[in-house]
């Protein structure tokens, strides 16, 4: 079984012809707990969206293995904002969306599928909302709901981007503890992205670090935390 | 009501606008959640372009605004995820340009404007059975789209970077779905003219998204409302001596209005 998910080499990628990110080498373990962070507008997303495929490498490569020799399946939290709350879902159809790509085309789907989704709501403490609509829940419950969808797809590696912003202490707590029990009982490989050094600092193991000039420091979190290398990233005097 | 069952030509009337309203409304929902209201419009001018360019060039008309209307959607399909433009723009271009190549044309035309606009916007009182059976041939096949890609048709609109890390192609089901849409303005524009098919184009999915908070009751609701205005729009549109096509429109209107004040009321009562 190989260890790395993802192995990135000399990887740069951007828009039109402007490089955001560049010269990045650095791979992503089985089992890893990644905090991603940087300036605002560094890149952070560009690159979750580069592992997704998302977004194709200017030069360079992503190299993707699974358990089973193909591709890992990625589960994807996007940031809840990003969503268009005119859709009148409830939050288990928010979540059944995670099986969509498990249902052949033109399937629709079956009990397991249901089963599966309810099962992943109550993995997050939320099946007692499963019939309500998504878009009357909190920001902490709509992001529980976004963290099922991405575990009904039964992912190898779960990409979260700012899956606590907005919130409050109390709500951001709850949910970087669901995501550190899922790393700890299922081994979930877990990448996520925030500007939040605290969040970092608390639950992260190793801390992917992209500075202002779109470069990316990569490494153990008391390394890459450091006071010298947190002001040369931001900039800081 | 029976009376207008007995009449042929009557007969013709309530299924054109029976089968118009089934064909449309699902459409419609996604139509507004997609926001390309004004799209139908747009593309209305476009085909009436193509009609006076067809007439010009002595070619069959139906076909080239059949297939002008596809494209134009399908155009509409490659900027509907762009992070460049939004679709209003195209929406906007599309307006623009198909209103200004039919005039143009139209002048040079060797046919009247009120000859080419009859050939391109048809008249619901006069729909022949070849008509109708074209919009059974393409509804049947379009309600069947609807029905079994519903899950591509879904994430594809709602959440495409889901969809695509989920190995779905949503750029092709974008282009299938505008496809769609614009295989069933083109057939309906044919035989219940511009407004009807732009109106069931918006008003059905617009009044049921304030009715529910289900997608699967959205479609229902849609549905409903269609053949209900579709019924009462013809029969009363005969009884009144009314213009059939608005008739219609103003029950869409008023089911639109309807919705507008119960949502309202509700949002009142739940503070």
């Amino acid at each position: 079984m190989p260890a790395d998910l993802i192995k990135v080499s000399d990887l740069a990628l951007g828009y039109g012809r402007r490089k955001v990110l560049q010269g990045i080498t650095f791979s992503i373990r089985r089992g890893d707990f990644l905090g991603v962070m940087g300036p605002n507008g560094t890149g952070k997303t560009t690159l979750l969206k580069a592992f997704l495929g998302l977004i194709r490498p200017m030069s360079g490569s992503i190299e993707k293995s699974s358990v089973t020799g193909g591709h890992p399946l990625f589960g994807y939290v996007p940031q809840r904002e990003s969503l268009d709350f005119h859709f009148p879902l409830t939050a288990l159809e928010v979540v059944l969306m995670g099986r969509f790509g498990r249902i052949g085309i033109f399937r629709r789907p079956n009990a397991e599928d249901i089963k599966v989704t309810h099962d992943c709501l109550s993995q997050v403490g939320m099946d007692q909302f499963a019939k309500r609509p998504y878009r009357q829940l909190s920001g902490g419950q709509k992001q529980r709901v976004l963290i099922a969808r991405a575990l009904a797809s039964e992912p190898e590696i779960l990409l979260l981007d700012e899956p606590t912003n907005g919130m409050d202490i109390v709500s951001e707590r709850a949910i970087m503890e669901l995501l550190t029990e899922l790393q700890r009982e299922k081994q979930t490989t877990i990448v996520f992205v925030t500007h939040l050094l605290s969040t970092i600092e608390r639950y992260a193991h190793r801390v992917a670090l992209i500075t202002s000039e779109g470069n990316l420091l990569v490494g153990e979190k008391e390394r890459i935390l450091s006071p010298e290398v947190i002001t040369h990233a931001y900039k800081l005097s | 009501m029976i009376e207008i069952l007995t009449v042929p030509f009557l007969r013709h009337i309530f299924f054109a606008g029976f089968l118009v309203a089934i064909g449309l409304s699902p459409l419609s929902v996604y139509v507004v959640l997609r926001r390309i209201v004004f799209a139908g419009a747009a593309v209305a001018e476009v085909a009436s372009a193509a009609v006076a360019l067809a007439v010009l060039f002595q070619l069959a008309p139906f076909p080239i605004a059949l297939a002008l209307t596809i494209l134009s959607f399908l155009a509409l399909s490659r900027v509907a995820d762009s992070p460049r433009l939004p679709p209003e723009a195209l929406i906007g271009m599309l307006y623009a340009g198909g209103s200004a190549a039919s005039v143009l044309l139209i002048t040079k035309a060797p046919r009247g404007e009120a000859d080419i606009l009859n050939i391109l916007f048809g008249n619901i009182l006069t729909v022949p059975v070849s008509m109708l059976w074209m919009l059974v041939i393409v509804f049947v096949f379009l309600s069947l789209l609807q029905f079994l890609a519903s899950k591509e048709f879904l994430i594809s609109a709602y959440d495409p970077d889901m969809g695509r890390a989920l190995g779905i192609s949503v750029g092709v089901w974008n282009m299938i779905f505008y496809a769609a849409v614009g295989l069933a303005v083109a057939v309906s524009i044919r035989v219940v003219g511009a407004l009807l098919t732009f109106t069931m184009l918006v008003a059905p999915g617009a009044s049921a998204l304030y009715l529910t908070e289900r997608l699967s009751r959205t479609f229902k609701i849609a549905i409903f409302i269609a053949v209900v205005s579709a019924i009462a729009g013809v029969a009363f549109s005969y009884q009144l001596d009314l213009p059939t096509g608005s008739t219609i429109v103003a029950f869409l209107v008023g089911f639109f209005m309807i919705s507008f004040c119960i949502a309202h009321i509700r949002k009142g009562r739940t503070g």
